[in-house]
């Protein structure tokens, strides 16, 4: 069924190609690794008892979560230069967007998570002569991760799909290469497909991982 | 060893407290009981501060509870406390539940921790599950490995929140065994139940508290015999119904 496809094209673009899945996954990880760090801090002050903090993070989350994310990115492009006096590659910019966006969707993820651990456990932990700080950290954390790890992985999944909005600043993301070699050799089909299979097996893969890592450590 | 003095506490207009004073020695078991709602719950949550009061002053040892400058993780590792929902922490084995706090709060090394560990599953008659998490014991089982989990802080007093009310009626009495065994030993004990059985055995004395007060607070024999308040009679008798 494939006669008349040419999947060459794969191996002659190969160098190119592995460009633009470089800036996806370098991409991604910074930003996964810096939203999380963020969102935990978020949802750590919006829970807290820190005068004006949660109202301030909810003003925060909400306003984030209302923009399309293409709007944040083309807005902390043109805003950056601006505040700072100086030009940002366009690929720190769409990496502060992209940490800036994220935090605000992880921190809520988060804060269900904390807030799904009963309140009794840390009750008694405190019982117990823990701290809050320990409390929360051998009793609290360990539930919300496990109880929000799937949800985590699928908003991180998003994440990883919605990199190939940086075309929109001139950066080549896996997807933005294929579809430039796609135009070029006029070979839509073999490309996309290619695409769509790389994105399926990432995808597969990180949600088979983290079943694994939920068993080994009898989360 | 623990004394009360004029606690009361609210919430906006609802007291919850009202002016409860009292005192249990050394080696002194009190059985705290009355209807539900009547405060039992919060009285001996604010014993380990894990409840704040709005006035009076708790004191533990001579030690002052509510004082701004007590630092209460220590205070509290010197006082057990056991839970009606037993709260074991999910995500750990057994053993893991009873070693966590002997080595993060009383900075144990893993092998003393660990002998201690096994010597009070062993006492507990829990030794062959001690790998299990809570999930996969029964209700008796996990309240006893939280009994456990108290006791091997070597506190100076138990406080025991309803430990039997989620039970079934079955493994109500492995709980009570391990809890009488205790208050023979000599363990200050400060205990919120209904099980009336439990204190005729053990208890020095009854404490009887209705609407956030103390009604009654007398010797064991005096509470069971013949004088004791119509409140507390309505009570005993409802309870001892059947």
């Amino acid at each position: 069924m494939f006669a008349g496809f040419d999947f060459a094209i794969l191996v002659r673009n190969a160098p190119f190609l592995w460009g633009g899945m470089l800036l996806t996954l370098k991409l991604t990880a910074l930003a996964v690794t810096g939203g999380l760090l963020l969102g935990v801090v978020l949802a750590v002050l919006r829970l807290s008892t820190i005068p004006f903090a949660p109202t301030l993070v909810a003003g925060y989350v909400n306003f984030l979560r209302s923009m399309p994310l293409i709007l944040a990115i083309f807005w902390f492009y043109t805003l950056i230069p601006k505040l700072t006096g100086q030009s940002v590659s366009s690929f720190y910019s769409v990496l502060i967007a992209f940490i800036l966006f994220e935090a605000a969707y992880y921190s809520e993820i988060i804060r269900a998570g904390i807030s799904s651990v009963r309140r009794g456990q840390i009750a008694a932990g405190l019982a117990l002569g823990l701290t809050n700080a320990q409390s929360m950290r051998y009793i609290v954390l360990p539930q919300a991760i496990r109880n929000m790890t799937p949800v985590l992985l699928t908003q991180s999944i998003v994440m990883l799909q919605d990199t190939s909005l940086v075309y929109v600043v001139g950066l080549r993301d896996f997807l933005t290469t294929a579809d430039i070699v796609a135009g070029r050799d006029s070979r839509p089909v073999e490309l996309y497909m290619f695409v769509a299979l790389v994105f399926l097996v990432i995808c597969f893969g990180a949600s088979r991982m983290v079943h694994r890592l939920r068993r080994r450590y009898a989360l | 060893m623990i004394e009360l003095k004029g606690v009361s506490k609210w919430y906006g207009d609802f007291r919850v407290l009202d002016d409860c004073s009292m005192r249990i020695a050394r080696g002194e078991v009190v059985v705290i009981c009355g209807p539900s709602g009547s405060g039992k719950s919060t009285l001996i949550k604010c014993m380990n501060g894990l409840e704040p009061f709005t006035k009076g002053e708790i004191t533990i040892d001579g030690v002052s509870v509510g004082a701004k400058e007590a630092y209460l993780p220590k205070l509290r590792s010197r006082i057990g406390m056991v839970f009606q929902n037993f709260e074991l922490f999910p995500h750990m084995s057994a053993a893991r539940n009873i070693m966590l706090a002997q080595q993060k709060v009383l900075g144990r090394d893993k092998q003393t921790a660990t002998i201690k560990t096994n010597e009070l599953l062993e006492r507990m008659g829990l030794a062959e599950h001690a790998s299990k998490y809570p999930a996969e014991l029964s209700g008796g089982q996990q309240q006893r490995v939280a009994i456990a989990r108290a006791l091997a802080m070597d506190p100076i007093a138990m406080l025991f929140d309803e430990p039997t009310s989620a039970l079934d009626p079955e493994m109500i009495t492995e709980v009570l065994d391990v809890m009488v065994g205790l208050a023979l030993e000599g363990m200050t004990m400060a205990v919120v139940t209904h099980e009336m059985g439990f204190a005729r055995k053990v208890a020095d004395r009854m404490v009887f508290m209705d609407q956030g007060a103390i009604v009654e607070d007398a010797a064991k024999d005096e509470f069971f015999g013949t004088r004791r308040s119509e409140r507390a009679q309505q009570f005993l008798s409802k309870i001892l119904q059947h």
